[in-house]
Order: C-alpha cells, then sequence, then structure tokens
C-alpha cells in the first residue's frame, strides 16, 4: 500500500470512529438529558428515540437498503461497481405488487420481484461483462431504465403511475418477548426484517467462510490469480452480479410489501434507497454487518425525521427534516472519504485465451 | 467505487487501482494504435483510463449514437407491442392474428418523432408550427444539462446533480427577477430583469455544483454519490423555501409569483403562447461556442481535459487538481443554473416545485454527444424531439408518456457498450482487418 493509500485508509479509519463517536456521544448527551429533564426538548427527543416504535421503523426503512447494500457487496466485491441498485429496487418494488395482485399472493409476487431484479442484473452483468461497458454509465442506464419502465407499466396496468394496493406481509409476533422496551421491536416485526438479518448473517458466512465467497473476492482483488487456479473469472462475475439482483430483489419486494403498493411519482417509492445503499457498504467497508450498521444509522435518522413529523417535539418544517437522511450521507461519505475498493474494480478482465 | 474520480487520484493510474472511470478498457491491446506522438508512452496509460466515449473517432460516435436509437428503438417497439397485448382497452388500435393490442408501436413513434416536429409531411408545414416550438424550447434546456454534464465529464467527473443544480439555479433566478423587478421599471426593467436573471441562475447552480465539487476535491468524497444525494436535498429544500416564505398567495399549486414581462424571454416569430422564445435558442448556441471555446482553445480547458485524462500528468505538469476539480463542478452547475434560469424566465414564467428531469436527461444528451459541446446541440434536439413527441403520443394514443424514459435509459445503455456494436460490426465485415487500429487512431480529438 502506497503512503497515499495508507494516510487514506488512516482518514477512513478515523473518519468512522469520529461518526460512531458522535452518533454514541449525541445519544448520550440526550440520555442525561432525558433523565435530569424529562420535559426539555432534548429530554422528549431521547424518549422518541428510546421508544420501541423508532426501532420498529428503523428496521422497517433498513430492509431495502440493507438487501441492496449486500447485493452491492458481492458485486463489488467481485470487481463490477453495481450503481444501479436503485434501478434494481424500483424493478423489483413494482414487479413483486404486479405479481402478487396477479397471483394473488403476497410470496408469489415476492419472487416475481426477485425475478424481475435478477433478469435486469442479468442485462447489465451481460453488457459490463460481455460488452465491457463503462461500469458506472451502464448502472446509471439500469436506474434510469427502471425509474422509467416501472411508472410506464403501472400505467399500462393500473392506468398511472401507482398500483393498487395488494396488502402487507403479516408482521410476527412473539408474545411476552414483544413487549419488552425497545429491543422487543425485534420480536414485533414483518418478516421481511428477519429476512433481512438472516441475509446479513449469511452474506457474511458465504463471503468470507466458503469457496465462492473466496472466489469473489479473488476476482476483485486479482483476477489473473483466480484466471490461473483455472476459475472462470466472468463466470464469478456474472454469479456474483446476479446475487445482486437476487438481494436487491428481495429488498424492492420487501419495500412494496411494507406498504402494499407501488408508487412512482418523481424518484418513485425507492427514493434514492439504493444510492444509500451504496454508501452504508462503503462505510461497512464492504462487510454485511457493517452495511447493516451503517444503514441502521441512516434508516435510524429517518426513523427519527418520520417520528418527530407525528410526534411534534421540535417545531421544523417537514421538508427540512426529510433532508437529514440525504445530509448525513453526504457527510458520512465527506468524513470517510475514499475507500479501499477492491483492486481490479471497474476494470474489465479478459483471460488470455481470446 | 468510492472518491476516486481520476482527477485526484493520488495513487497514480498506473497500479490501476482506482477505477471508476475506467472504460472497460480495450488499453490492452489498442494503444499503440493511438496517436503517434512522441509522447505516446505516457499516454498509453492515459487511453486506457480515458471514458471510452471519448476515445472513439466521430465517425464512429455517430454511429454508435445512431446505431444505439434505432436499437432503443426497436427495444421500445417490442415494449409497447408487449404493454399493449398486456393492457386491456376499450378500443384497440390493432389487430394481429386474431388478438388485439391496445397500442401501435408503429403510431407511435410517428407520433412521437412526426408530431414533435408538427407533422413536416402534411402539408402546409411551417417552421413555425406551435409543435415545433415546444420541441425547440425543450431542446434550449437540454443544450444546457447536456453541456453541463459534459463538461464534468471531459474533467473525469460525473455530474449527476445536473438535476439539483438546474433546480436551485431556476428557484435562484425566479427570486433575483422579483426582486429587482421591485426596484426597477420601465426600460431600465426591460433591459436588467433578463440578465439578472441569468446571473442568479448560474450563481445559483454554480453554488449548488460547488459542494460536491468541494466535497471531491478536497474531502474525497465520490461525486456521483453526493451529487445525487444533492438532488434530493434540492428539490426538499426549494420545496420548503417556496412553501414558506415565497409562496404565490394566490395560488394553491407550490410555486413563487409570476415574473413580470420584463423578465420573461420575448417570444419572437413563434406564438407567444408556445412558451418558447428563439433568443433563448440562440443564447443556448452561443454557450455552445463558448464551452466549446472555452474547453479547447483556453488554458484552463486544457487544464481540465488533461485531468479527466491522466490525472497524474496534470498534476506532474502543475495543474492544481482540487482546484480543477472545484472549478469544473462548479462551472458545470453554473451551465445547469443557466438551464434552470432560462426554464423559469422562458417556459414557466414563475418557479414551480416539481420541474421536469432535464438533468437525467442531460446525463443521455451528453453521453449520446460523445461529452462533446457541438454535438450535445443535436442530441439535445433529438430529446427535444422525444420530450415534445412523448407530448403528443399521450394526446393521440393512450401509450403512457413514460415510454420516453425507458428509451432514455436505453439509449444510455446501448451507447455505454460501443463493444457490442463492434463485434456487430465486425460479424457483418468479417474479413476486413480488426477496426480496434481505425478507432483509437481518431482518439485525436481529445489531445
Amino acid at each position: 500500500m502506497t503512503d497515499a493509500g495508507l494516510v487514506n485508509s488512516l482518514r477512513s479509519a478515523s473518519g468512522r470512529l469520529l461518526i460512531a463517536g458522535v452518533a454514541g456521544l449525541a445519544l448520550l448527551a440526550l440520555g442525561v438529558a432525558g433523565l435530569v429533564a424529562p420535559d426539555s426538548t432534548a429530554g422528549r427527543l431521547f424518549f422518541v428515540l428510546a421508544s420501541k416504535s423508532t426501532l420498529s421503523a428503523t428496521l422497517r426503512l433498513s430492509v431495502p437498503i440493507v438487501f441492496a447494500a449486500l447485493g452491492g457487496i458481492f458485486a463489488e466485491k467481485s470487481g463490477v461497481i453495481n450503481i444501479g441498485l436503485e434501478g434494481l429496487l424500483i424493478i423489483s418494488a413494482f414487479s413483486a405488487i404486479y405479481g402478487a395482485d396477479v397471483t394473488g399472493s403476497l410470496w408469489a409476487g415476492f419472487f416475481v420481484g426477485i425475478l424481475a431484479s435478477t433478469l435486469l442484473a442479468a442485462l447489465f452483468a451481460v453488457v459490463c461483462i460481455e460488452f465491457r461497458a463503462d461500469q458506472i454509465i451502464a448502472g446509471l442506464a439500469v436506474w434510469l431504465i427502471a425509474l422509467g419502465l416501472a411508472p410506464f407499466a403501472s400505467s399500462v396496468f393500473y392506468g398511472g403511475p401507482n398500483t393498487t394496493n395488494v396488502g402487507t406481509l403479516d408482521t410476527i409476533t412473539i408474545e411476552g418477548l414483544a413487549s419488552i422496551p425497545f429491543f422487543g421491536a425485534f420480536f414485533d416485526a414483518s418478516p421481511a426484517v428477519h429476512l433481512m438479518l438472516l441475509a446479513v448473517l449469511a452474506s457474511w458466512y458465504v463471503l468470507n467462510r466458503t469457496t465462492f465467497g473466496r472466489w469473489v473476492r479473488a476476482a476483485g482483488e486479482n483476477p489473473k490469480a483466480l484466471d490461473t487456479a483455472g476459475v472462470d473469472v466472468s463466470r464469478v462475475r456474472y454469479a456474483a452480479v446476479l446475487l445482486s439482483g437476487v438481494l436487491s430483489g428481495m429488498g424492492g419486494a420487501a419495500l412494496a410489501f411494507n406498504i402494499g403498493q407501488f408508487t412512482g411519482n418523481g424518484p418513485t417509492m425507492v427514493n434514492g434507497k439504493g444510492f444509500i445503499a451504496i454508501v452504508a457498504y462503503l462505510f461497512g467497508n464492504y462487510n454485511p454487518v457493517g452495511a447493516l450498521l451503517s444503514t441502521a444509522l441512516f434508516a435510524g435518522l429517518d426513523a427519527t425525521q418520520l417520528r418527530l413529523q407525528t410526534a411534534d417535539v421540535i417545531a421544523v418544517p417537514d421538508s427540512l427534516v426529510q433532508t437529514i437522511p440525504f445530509v448525513a450521507v453526504i457527510l458520512v461519505l465527506a468524513l470517510v472519504g475514499r475507500t479501499r475498493l477492491p483492486e481490479a474494480a471497474g476494470d474489465h478482465y479478459e483471460s488470455g485465451e481470446e | 467505487m468510492s472518491g476516486d474520480g481520476p482527477s485526484t487520484d493520488g495513487d497514480g493510474p498506473s497500479t490501476g487501482s482506482d477505477g471508476t472511470l475506467d472504460a472497460g478498457d480495450d488499453g490492452d491491446r489498442a494503444p499503440d494504435a493511438g496517436g503517434g506522438g512522441s509522447d505516446d508512452g505516457r499516454w498509453d496509460a492515459a487511453r486506457r483510463r480515458l471514458v471510452r466515449l471519448g476515445q472513439t473517432s466521430v465517425g464512429e460516435r455517430v454511429l454508435i449514437a445512431f446505431s444505439a436509437l434505432v436499437l432503443s428503438m426497436a427495444v421500445g417497439t417490442v415494449i409497447v407491442l408487449v404493454a399493449g397485448v398486456l393492457a386491456t382497452c376499450r378500443d384497440p388500435a390493432l389487430t394481429i392474428g386474431g388478438s388485439t393490442l391496445c397500442y401501435d408501436p408503429f403510431f407511435v413513434f410517428d407520433r412521437l418523432f412526426l408530431g414533435a416536429l408538427g407533422d413536416p409531411l402534411a402539408g402546409g408545414w411551417s417552421p413555425l408550427n406551435n409543435q415545433f416550438a415546444a420541441t425547440l424550447r425543450e431542446t434550449t434546456i437540454l443544450v444546457f444539462t447536456g453541456l453541463s454534464v459534459a463538461l464534468a465529464f471531459r474533467a473525469g467527473i460525473f455530474n449527476i446533480g445536473t438535476q439539483g443544480q438546474l433546480v436551485v439555479g431556476a428557484l435562484a433566478s425566479a427570486l433575483a427577477v422579483l426582486w429587482t423587478a421591485s426596484l426597477v421599471s420601465g426600460t431600465l426593467a426591460l433591459v436588467t430583469l433578463i440578465p439578472v436573471g441569468l446571473l442568479a441562475g448560474a450563481v445559483g447552480g454554480g453554488f449548488y455544483g460547488a459542494i460536491p465539487g468541494a466535497l471531491k476535491a478536497y474531502a474525497d468524497a465520490n461525486e456521483v454519490i453526493t451529487t445525487i444525494m444533492l438532488n434530493f436535498v434540492a428539490t426538499l429544500v426549494t420545496r420548503y423555501l417556496v412553501r414558506n416564505h415565497f409562496a404565490d398567495p394566490t395560488s394553491q399549486a407550490t410555486q413563487t409569483r409570476t415574473l413580470p414581462d420584463a423578465g420573461q424571454f420575448p417570444a419572437i416569430l413563434f406564438d407567444p403562447r408556445t412558451d418558447f422564445s428563439i433568443l433563448a435558442l440562440l443564447l443556448a448556441l452561443a454557450f455552445v461556442g463558448g464551452v466549446y471555446y472555452l474547453l479547447e482553445h483556453t488554458s484552463f480547458g486544457y487544464d481540465l481535459r488533461t485531468a479527466g485524462i491522466q490525472p497524474a500528468a496534470a498534476e506532474y505538469g502543475g495543474v492544481n487538481a482540487p482546484r480543477t476539480v472545484l472549478s469544473s463542478l462548479t462551472l458545470s452547475g453554473a451551465l445547469a443554473g443557466v438551464g434552470g434560469a432560462l426554464f423559469v424566465m422562458m417556459t414557466l414564467g414563475k418557479f414551480q416545485t416539481g420541474i421536469p428531469s432535464y438533468g437525467f436527461d442531460g446525463i443521455t444528451v451528453s453521453i449520446l454527444a460523445g461529452n462533446n459541446p457541438v454535438g450535445a446541440v443535436f442530441a439535445a434536439f433529438l430529446f427535444g424531439v422525444l420530450k415534445s413527441g412523448s407530448n403528443v403520443v399521450s394526446f393521440a394514443t393512450n401509450v403512457p408518456p413514460q415510454l420516453v424514459g425507458v428509451l432514455r435509459g436505453l439509449i444510455i445503455l446501448f451507447v455505454a457498450m460501443p463493444e457490442f456494436f463492434r463485434l456487430i460490426g465486425r460479424r457483418l465485415a468479417a474479413g476486413e482487418p480488426e477496426s480496434g487500429a481505425a478507432v483509437t487512431a481518431g482518439g485525436g480529438a481529445d489531445d
């Protein structure tokens, strides 16, 4: 690693520490204020934050971001920067609703969503791996295609950018555990939340403990060595990109079933979650658990702003409060700066055989 | 993919460790065919890192753009056909082999293109017709967003925030004109309001472009993400400002008061109801010339392009990389801001939330034009046709106007994969020598 690289990683590490520290201190200060002066603004803010419903909302809002981030980790670790995660979320959110509407089953719709996202990811993979397109531009194209296609399809089938409501997934509630303060949210949540936690652990295991995970990492770090070892780099990359489609598809479908409807006006209901996911995994240093934690930060801020709007703690106009998660993403990116991405990410790899 | 556009690259590009802008390189086999100057060696790496689109010759670029367009239309046709089969409607537009289709793709494209031009094939066509005016109106704004994206792209920066910069520029322009109008009147208003509006748009957009510029230059924050995030912030903050501080009390919509006539571009030749002013189009063309001159004939433009192609060499040659990043994004934002000012002073006559996605179209315009300012005029016209044609389509058929959004993405996708067309070209011209050499030799456009 060069000096500049070292400086960068030190800065990234200190940036991460700084953010974690500031977040921790802020919570602590609010906690103290909550104990000392429960009626002050800070005190009431603490009780909003420490409530079970805020954690519930955080988990709910995390689902699409975490799934997309996990997908992004696989793709980027394998050497394909998938900036089109947003598009995968959009297409799967719509397809899941449409599938559920046609089949009458939410879980069937869930799989339709995954299928649509995987197909779009496959297109992206072919374009990047086979036709050596610039990955950033192709990723933007995936986003813009989905941004046009989903509202288009919605208008075809439902006469407008918003679909009908197909209902939401039933929450899984474990009596007793659900009434634990704050952490009870884990036991009173949509199955999508549990699926997300499972996916984080599974992704970590696959990436770090399996042969496939080793191949994925090698395809991104040192494709030549992988090639020499007799593993087809392109196939590993295809698999990783398809996997990012599957995971993002789960995220998009879960997002749609959260409210039971796809809304396609403007930036659609996905509203930047795919891009936030990218920052989440960069901030989490390509670690699935890290991605979960950094997502919790962004989603937690989002949950807080939603709660602030209803709880009437601080009188800040909605539009301004809604900027909080986006501004947080920018701040995190500025503080962490450049992260060390896989050595061969963004590069096309061509085995010597051609 | 974090903060490493090529222009702040400290590690040196030869390591290839920071591939954000790597154009899926054919650098391994083609660079020897490059420009042929004495400094070939140093520029080999540059060519490898150069965004592929800028690497191709003008001829090939036009061919690729054209092929991408045709292919997008073909895919669009399939989409319309499939949608036509799946949709349910009262009176089908087409019957093929017993099954009825709700949409007729040929009629859709007929309306999209001929409709946008005001039906040139029908008798009595005049270039001053209202639909053609609408097309030129859209073109005018798209020239600016296309230039904005292209300028940043040439510096090696992905400015996806053109949309946000346009929105901020639009609001700044509306507020500046309204405020100035309260101070001046008569002839003075006639000569000051429009320049003030344009300047405010440029300053607003430039300021909003400077934010991701500074973040990239001094904190290594990746501009793709920061600019996208800032788009969301721009929408929300302008909505807050208009709703809470500058609302038109007489309107239900979230909008400012209407600008005085002196603050709006006058309609000349064309029907005033079309909201198109030929003056604005001429201004856009003047900016095209300006940006072209800036890029190709000034030392700043040279620095900017070098930073885009070969950041290490640029720094070695004394270019202040962070400052180049900052000034390119500021300029890029200013161009978008002028586009926003025109949207306010020509199209709407006021600021209103929910500005159309000119910024995202600008990405396609720039990519289609190979980031060339002059090419951007043609690409902007094409997109002007698509945007204005989509209104004709939704008037004449039940095909959702979002179709144009799909085409926008498809065009980017196809332009991004020149290798696909090369492959087809090679298949078609089997037996002819590999075209790679001819391709890169044309890279001289960027030298």
